[in-house]
């Protein structure tokens, strides 16, 4: 008996020693780090790099704000960020004293939900509408209106994202409602939108939606500009909506979480992913926009190639709601899944 | 130990009775005890004390007691901006219940004839059977809610084959009720099935052949001997099905559509967009006292029947 716990003991010293060398813990979107660039990185720096991924921004707030996640970088979108920074949840490491501040596009530089730039560097920004299945849906998509209020073919065939950010986003912009809107009356107004179209739904789904899309279980899913180009290119007769109401948007950046274990690796990994050179390949592999410097050149998804990505219709970020306001859209969502 | 039981040892020989700490069953038990106690109690504590806490802007808590949580269950500002009663949470109770009480029910339907035959097999054909059915425990879970996914779905296995068989083509199952219950009862049969046939395998042969003797048919047979006789394995089924049943996400959301919150995706929505945790918690609160009841009843009723001569 002594025997085995003696050799247990010693099997954990071991795993333990063995993990004490260099590592980093990244929490990002589900596929959306170039597995060959952190391939790169681990083996320049000799360090361990360990990607765990989330689904939604609610997720990761939840994670963070329950302590001691162990990460050392995360990738929250903009209105995320700002209440990361707010709650004291990430580190204030010097981003905008990095040379990867100095690749970032001017224009996306100090922005409302980080404007000192010393809590994040951006990593990747697009938008969400709808999505349809052009084999399947042959009308307009120039406004919400054929995805909110659907007729004819579109009926029983729309799906929906399972959290409410920016279904109801978009839903705001269809009726000129401003996001984050305190005002009841104006809330009532998007729950009453979405009640009539909820008769139209098959699905409010965040997981499997290229598929769900692709074989023609829904003819319109609310998505994502990169997704819609990732899964036209692989074939699929998929085609994003350009809305004349706009589109929502968003941009992620990387943070550094409060007690990050490994908060060095964390900033040399993201001065390695800023790199002209990175970035670039990062974008090509993202399928995304990047508010980063890039190669010209070598960048694959050009406005010829990808549309999606390069949309002429407003887009609207989406913003960090007070408590009410998110009561409200809490509410709408709950009262629609009632 | 009271005080005339100290008297009644003082007087005799014996060692005085070990400290707890030199008690072999101590220390054996401890592990267990420790995992009890920081993996099952202290989380309830955790999540009872934060149902009573304030909420925070952007979800977490302050420490800062009130019952808003559970206020909220049946009472909310509503669109006039008045306190009202609103019976939305109840209704996500209610059909969360409904849908577990129905796993429950389709599931004792399917196991006790297939534990029944299983239970009537030689000892050989029995193993392979019995590990048969603990099978799926395997594959993880949401493996095996994609597979029904696949089997229902457009273009799915069950479409193409009706479709073979001459019925129009392009048809899916998905998104209903129906798939819940499908997938929902395809995860929790094997739960159901091995106490079922546990306690089926114990029961005495003779017994039934007794029944027959005193001109009993098949259905009183099954009704007065091979029921009562079973009961502790079905109401244990029953428990091990319904009461997990009672918190899915996983089913309702990518089988059903996600088109109808039950309880488990109202909790999250709270603890996540909702951002508001002592709400999230007053609600997980709130079915675990459902739980408990259940479970309370259950055991009285095993009690009474044990009472009965």
């Amino acid at each position: 008996m002594k025997k085995y716990l003696a050799a247990t003991a010693l099997a954990l010293c071991f795993s333990t020693a063995a993990q004490a060398e260099g590592q980093l813990n990244i929490y990002a979107w589900a596929e959306s780090i170039s597995p060959a660039l952190i391939e790169k990185f681990s083996k320049e720096n000799d360090v361990k790099v360990n990607v765990d991924s989330f689904t939604s921004n609610e997720d990761l707030l939840t994670k963070l704000q329950a302590g001691s996640s162990g990460y050392d970088i995360a990738t929250p979108s903009q209105h995320f960020l700002r209440v990361m920074i707010d709650q004291d949840l990430i580190e204030n490491f010097g981003a905008s004293k990095l040379k990867a501040y100095e690749n970032i596009e001017e224009k996306w530089r100090n922005q409302w939900w980080d404007e000192t730039q010393d809590y994040s560097i951006p990593l990747a920004y697009g938008t969400a509408g709808f999505v349809v299945n052009t084999e399947q849906y042959k009308g307009p998509t120039d406004s919400f209106k054929y995805f909110f209020e659907p007729e004819g073919e579109l009926k029983g065939k729309i799906a929906l994202l399972s959290y409410p950010d920016e279904v109801i986003g978009a839903a705001q912009l269809y009726l000129g409602v401003p996001f984050c809107s305190e005002d009841q009356a104006e809330m009532k107004k998007v729950l009453d939108l979405l009640m009539a179209q909820k008769p139209s739904v098959a699905a409010y789904s965040s997981d499997n939606i290229a598929s769900r899309l692709a074989s023609g279980e829904v003819s319109a899913h609310f998505w994502w500009d990169g997704d819609s180009l990732r899964a036209r290119k692989a074939g699929s007769p998929v085609s994003l909506a350009m809305t004349k109401e706009g589109l929502v948007g968003w941009m992620d950046s990387y943070v550094v979480p409060k007690g990050a274990p490994n908060r060095d690796n964390a900033v040399k990994f993201i001065e390695f992913m800023s790199t002209l050179e990175n970035a670039t390949e990062q974008m090509n592999f993202y399928s995304h926009s990047s508010p980063m410097k890039v190669v010209q050149e070598k960048v694959v998804n050009t406005k010829d190639t990808a549309p999606e990505l390069y949309p002429e219709v407003p887009i609207t970020f989406s913003r960090t709601c007070s408590a009410a306001a998110q009561d409200l859209v809490t509410r709408v969502w709950t009262q629609l899944l009632q | 130990m009271s005080d005339t039981a100290l008297h009644a040892t003082a007087g005799t020989d014996r060692a005085p009775r070990p400290r707890f700490w030199h008690d072999l069953s101590f220390w054996g038990l401890l592990p267990s005890r420790l995992l009890m106690g920081f993996a099952l109690i202290l989380p309830i504590f955790i999540i009872a004390a934060v149902s009573l806490a304030t909420r925070g802007a952007h979800g977490g808590f302050a420490w800062d007691f009130n019952l808003a949580g559970y206020r909220q269950i049946l009472f909310n500002e509503g669109w006039t901006g008045e306190l009202e009663f609103t019976p939305q949470y109840l209704l996500i109770i209610t059909r969360t219940f409904a849908l577990a009480g129905a796993t429950t029910l389709i599931c004792l339907v399917f196991a006790v004839p297939v534990a029944y035959f299983i239970s009537r097999q030689p000892p050989g054909r029995k193993a392979v059977l019995v590990y048969l059915v603990t099978l799926p425990f395997w594959v993880s879970m949401i493996l095996r809610v994609y597979a029904w996914m696949i089997i229902l779905g457009k273009d799915g296995t069950l479409p193409r084959l009706l479709e073979t068989l001459g019925f129009p083509a392009g048809m899916s199952f998905m998104f209903n009720d129906g798939a819940t219950l499908t997938a929902m009862v395809y995860t929790a049969m094997p739960l159901m099935v091995l106490p079922v046939f546990a306690s089926i395998e114990k029961l005495d042969g003779t017994l039934i052949e007794a029944s027959h003797d005193l001109y009993g048919n098949r259905w009183v047979t099954l009704r007065r001997v091979i029921l009562p006789l079973t009961a502790p394995g079905i109401v244990a089924g029953a428990i091990l099905v319904f009461v997990p049943a009672l918190g899915a996400v996983l089913e309702p959301t990518l089988m059903g559509g996600g088109k109808q919150m039950m309880m488990g995706s109202l909790i999250q929505l709270q603890f996540g967009g909702g951002r508001n945790w002592p709400f999230g918690a007053a609600i997980a609160m709130a079915l675990m006292a459902l739980v408990m009841i259940f479970l309370i009843f259950t055991a009285l009723r095993a009690a009474r029947r044990e009472a009965l001569p």
